[in-house]
C-alpha cells in the first residue's frame, strides 16, 4: 500500500502522565483519514507529533516517505486546534505569509492567496484585516493558509469546531476537493457525522491508545444494528420474544402505542425478528430496521462514558 | 526565497513599524529628551519672583539681611549672564562681565552686559536672559508676625494682588544673639532662611570683632579669603594641565548615553515580551511551529526588533548627530560645544553600540522567554517585577559612579554581565585597561550565548509544551 504516513509505536509522556501510548497507524496516499476520539484522548498530541511540533517519547513516524523534517514538512499543510492569525494582517497577507513560511515564492504566494480567497467567496475581503473579520471568516482564512502552498498532505485538527452548519458543509466540500486533487487529508474530529460522510479510513483513539483502525464500514460492522418497533395496546413484546433469544428493550410510549428497541445481534437479524413477530402475532404498527451509526460503533468500542465525553 | 527566520524577523519588523505607537515613539522621544534637558531651565525662567518680607527688631539686622538678598540676586544674575555669553559668544565674556561688575545695581549690571552683547553680537541678543531675581523683598504688610500670617496663608493679598511667599522675622534673644524665624507655607524650601543665616552669621562675626575692639569690617575681609583650587589628571594622556571641561565632558556624555542605553534596552525588550504574549493569546504559535523551530522563531523575533531599534537609532542618530555637529561647529569652545563634541567621540559611540547589542540580546532573550511563559500581560507583570529590579541596579550605581567611576562597588558590578553594558559605558572615559575591557567583553559574550540557549529552552517549553505560569501554579495547587 502506498502510504503518505506511517506511525509506529508512538508514545508521548509528560512526566508521569501518558498522553499517547503505543499508537500505530498508516494513512494511504490520496485518502481522507479521520482521527476520532473523545476530548483528551490524545488526538491533538498525536497530530502535533506528526507535524514535528512535539517530539515523541518513543516510536517512529514516516511522513511522505521520509522522516519528519523541514523538507517533508514543507509538503504538509497543518491547521492546529489552537488557531489564530496576526490580527493586524490582511487576509491575503496572512495566507501568503503562511505559504511563504513553507517555501512558496512571494509573488506566487500572493497570487494563490488571491485566487483561494476568490474561489471561497472571500475575494472582496482580501484586503480586510483579520481583526475586522468574523470568527468563521478568520477560520476559513486559516484553512486557506494551510493549503496555499499546495501541500501533498493536509492535516486538520478539529477543523469543524467553531463553524456554523453552512460553513461546515463548505469545509467538507473543500476537503473533498483537495482529496480529488490527489492530496492526502488527515483530520481529527469528535463529530462522528463528518467522519462518516468524508473518511475512507478512521482511527479511533481512547485514553491515548488505539481502539480501532480501518474503514468506516468495518467500524460500523462492529456495532450491533438495531430495529425500532411499535406495538398497539398493552402488548409486551419483550416478554414474548425475550425467551426466543431476542434482545428487546422498552423505549417509551407514543399515542397509546409502545415503542421497542431491538438489538440485532447473535444471528438475530432484521428478517428473523420480523418473522418472529409474525409467528407470535404481535400487533405491530411500526417495524423500522436502522443501520448502526459511527457513534454507536464508537460506544461499542470504547464504552458509554468515553462516548458521552466525545459527544460533548 | 527567504529563510523562515528572516520571514519571522521581517513580519515582526513591519508589524512594529506599521503601528502608530512606533511613529509616536520615534517622533516624541527627541521632544521628550529636549523637554527633560531644558524644562528645568525654562521652568526656572518662567517662574515669577517670590515675594518675601523681613521684620526686624533691630534695623541693622533688617538692613544686613536685605543687603544679602540683593547681593545674592546680583551674583545669580552674573552667573546667568556668564553662562549665556559662554554658550553664545565666548569672546565677549570678559568685556561683558567687566561691564556687569562696574554697574551699581543688579538691574543696571544686567543692562550693561546686555548692551555689550547688543553692540558686539547682535544676533545673540534675542535670547539674552532677563536674569530676574528669585526673590523680591517687599515692605511688611503688618508690624508683627501675627499680622503677617494671614498674608502667608493666602487669606489676604499684598497690595497689587501679590501672594506673600515667606516672612523672615529677625529678633534677638535675652543674651542679644540673633534669632531667625522663617515663616512660610512651603515647608521644603529653606533657601531664604539659609541666605538670612549666612548674612546674620557675618553680622555676628562683625559684632564679635567689635566687642574685642577690632574693626567690624575685618569680618567682611576674612569672609573673602579663599584658596584657589585646581584639579589635575596625572595620566600622560591628560597632558599634565589643569582639568578642564573638555576633559570632564566625556563623563557627562557617558552618563547620559548609559541612561539612553538603559531606556532603549528596556523599551525594546518590553516590545518582545508584549509581542510574544500577543502571539500566545492569539494562538498563532502552533501554526508557525510546523514551519519554524522555536529557536528560529526566537532568533527571528530578536532580529525583527533589533531592526526596529536600528531604525530608531538611525533616525535619532541622524537627528542627534546633525544637532551635535552643528553645536560643535557653531559653539566649539563653549560649554555646549565641548559637551556636544564629547557625545561624538567615536569610542563612546562604539561602546554604546556594543553595549546595546549585548544588553539587547541578554535582556531581549530573557523577556522573550518570560513572555512565552505568560498568557497575559498581567501574568507577565508578576514575573517582570524581579527582572525590573535587577535592571534597575545599574541605574542605582550611577550615583557612586558619578563620584568615582572606578569605585570598588561600581568596578565589581561591571563584572556582572547583566550590568556590564551600562557600567562599562559609564567607566569608558576613565581609560580602562584593555585587559579589563577584553575580560568583561568575553564574559558578556559567553553570557549572551548561555542566556540565548537557556531562553530558547524556556521559549520552547512555553510555546510548544504550553508551559505557563498558570499551568505551573495549577499543578502546584493540585500537587
Amino acid at each position: 500500500m502506498d502510504e503518505a504516513l506511517a506511525a509506529e509505536g508512538l508514545v508521548k509522556r509528560y512526566g508521569a502522565r501518558t498522553a499517547v501510548e503505543d499508537l500505530s497507524f498508516r494513512v494511504p496516499r490520496g485518502s481522507i483519514y479521520g482521527v476520532l476520539g473523545p476530548n483528551g484522548a490524545g488526538k491533538s498530541t498525536t497530530l502535533r507529533m506528526l507535524v514535528g511540533v512535539l517530539r515523541p517519547t518513543a516510536g517512529s513516524i514516516t511522513l511522505l516517505g521520509g522522516p519528519v523534517s523541514r523538507q517533508t514538512l514543507r509538503r504538509v499543510g497543518y491547521l492546529p486546534e489552537e488557531r489564530g492569525l496576526y490580527r493586524s494582517m490582511s487576509a491575503r497577507s496572512a495566507i501568503a505569509y503562511l505559504a511563504r513560511l513553507k517555501g512558496t515564492p512571494s509573488r506566487v504566494a500572493y497570487k494563490r492567496a488571491d485566487q483561494l480567497l476568490t474561489d471561497h467567496g472571500l475575494g472582496k475581503f482580501r484586503r480586510k484585516k483579520i481583526k475586522t473579520m468574523s470568527k468563521g471568516m478568520a477560520q476559513k482564512v486559516q484553512v486557506l493558509g494551510a493549503i496555499a502552498h499546495e501541500p501533498d498532505f493536509i492535516i486538520f485538527d478539529e477543523p469543524f469546531s467553531g463553524l456554523d452548519p453552512v460553513n461546515q458543509r463548505v469545509l467538507e466540500d473543500t476537503i473533498r476537493a483537495q482529496a480529488a486533487a490527489g492530496r492526502t487529508i488527515l483530520f481529527s474530529t469528535h463529530v462522528m457525522e463528518h467522519a462518516e460522510r468524508l473518511c475512507d479510513r478512521i482511527l479511533l483513539i481512547a485514553q491515548g491508545s488505539k481502539a480501532f483502525e480501518g474503514t468506516v464500514p468495518e467500524a460500523l460492522a462492529l456495532a450491533p444494528s438495531v430495529a425500532m418497533l411499535e406495538t398497539e395496546g398493552d402488548y409486551d413484546l419483550a416478554a414474548v420474544l425475550g425467551p426466543r433469544g431476542f434482545n428487546i428493550s422498552f423505549d417509551g410510549e407514543e399515542h397509546g402505542n409502545k415503542r421497542w428497541r431491538a438489538k440485532l445481534e447473535n444471528g438475530h437479524g432484521a428478517r428473523q425478528l420480523l418473522q418472529a413477530c409474525v409467528e407470535v402475532g404481535a400487533p405491530l404498527s411500526l417495524f423500522e430496521p436502522a443501520r448502526a451509526s459511527l457513534h454507536e460503533a464508537f460506544v461499542a468500542l470504547v464504552g458509554d462514558k468515553a462516548a458521552v465525553r466525545a459527544a460533548e | 526565497m527567504i529563510a523562515p527566520v528572516l520571514l519571522v524577523a521581517r513580519r515582526d519588523y513591519f508589524a512594529y513599524v506599521g503601528s502608530w505607537g512606533f511613529w509616536i515613539g520615534l517622533l516624541t522621544a527627541p521632544v521628550i529628551m529636549a523637554v527633560l534637558l531644558f524644562a528645568p531651565v525654562l521652568l526656572a525662567r518662567a517662574e515669577p519672583p517670590r515675594m518675601l518680607t523681613v521684620l526686624a527688631e533691630r534695623a541693622i539686622d533688617g538692613q544686613t539681611v536685605r543687603a544679602a538678598f540683593a547681593e545674592q540676586a546680583r551674583q545669580e544674575a552674573r552667573a546667568i549672564v556668564r553662562a549665556f555669553i559662554a554658550a553664545t559668544a565666548p569672546p565677549l565674556e570678559e568685556e561683558a562681565l567687566a561691564a556687569f561688575d562696574a554697574a551699581a545695581t543688579r538691574a543696571e549690571a544686567v543692562s550693561a552686559a546686555r548692551a555689550v552683547v547688543a553692540r558686539r553680537a547682535p544676533s545673540a541678543l534675542a535670547a539674552f536672559p532677563n536674569a530676574l531675581p528669585r526673590y523680591i523683598l517687599v515692605a511688611p504688610p503688618a508690624d508683627t508676625i501675627a499680622g503677617v500670617k494671614p498674608y502667608l496663608s493666602g487669606e489676604r493679598r499684598l497690595e497689587g494682588g501679590g501672594v506673600l511667599y515667606g516672612a523672615l522675622n529677625l529678633r534677638r534673644d535675652a543674651a542679644g544673639a540673633p534669632v531667625i524665624e522663617y515663616w512660610s507655607v512651603n515647608l521644603n524650601h529653606s533657601d531664604p532662611s539659609d541666605i538670612a543665616q549666612r548674612a546674620m552669621r557675618l553680622e555676628m562675626q562683625r559684632e564679635a570683632l567689635a566687642a574685642q575692639g577690632l574693626a567690624p569690617a575685618e569680618a567682611d575681609r576674612l569672609q573673602e579669603l579663599t584658596p584657589q583650587v585646581a584639579a589635575y589628571d596625572p595620566r600622560p594622556s591628560a597632558g599634565g594641565g589643569e582639568v578642564t571641561l573638555r576633559q570632564r565632558a566625556p563623563f557627562y556624555a557617558a552618563l547620559a548615553l548609559s541612561f539612553v542605553l538603559w531606556s532603549v534596552v528596556f523599551s525594546v525588550a518590553n516590545m518582545l515580551l508584549t509581542g510574544v504574549i500577543e502571539e500566545k493569546s492569539n494562538k498563532i504559535l502552533d501554526t508557525l511551529l510546523t514551519s519554524v523551530t522555536p529557536l528560529e522563531m526566537l532568533i527571528g523575533k530578536l532580529l525583527g526588533v533589533a531592526a526596529v531599534s536600528a531604525t530608531l537609532f538611525l533616525f535619532w542618530g541622524a537627528l542627534g548627530g546633525f544637532l551635535l555637529s552643528t553645536a560643535v561647529t557653531q559653539l566649539g569652545s563653549s560649554i555646549f560645544g565641548q559637551i556636544a563634541a564629547a557625545f561624538l567621540e567615536p569610542r563612546l559611540i562604539a561602546a554604546f553600540l556594543i553595549g546595546f547589542v549585548a544588553g539587547y540580546l541578554m535582556y531581549g532573550s530573557i523577556f522573550l522567554a518570560l513572555g512565552s511563559l505568560c498568557d497575559s500581560l498581567q501574568e507577565a507583570q508578576t514575573l517582570l517585577g524581579p527582572v525590573a529590579m535587577v535592571l534597575a541596579i545599574p541605574m542605582l550605581l550611577v550615583t557612586p559612579a558619578i563620584d568615582n567611576p572606578n569605585a570598588p562597588l561600581v568596578e565589581m558590578a561591571s563584572w556582572v554581565p547583566l550590568f556590564t553594558p551600562f557600567l562599562l559605558l559609564i567607566r569608558a572615559p576613565t581609560g580602562l585597561a584593555w585587559t579589563e575591557i577584553a575580560g568583561q567583553g568575553a564574559l558578556v559574550l559567553v553570557s549572551v550565548f548561555v542566556i540565548l540557549l537557556l531562553a530558547a529552552c524556556v521559549f520552547r517549553a512555553g510555546v510548544v509544551d504550553q508551559v505557563s505560569l498558570a499551568s505551573w501554579r495549577g499543578r502546584k495547587g493540585k500537587g
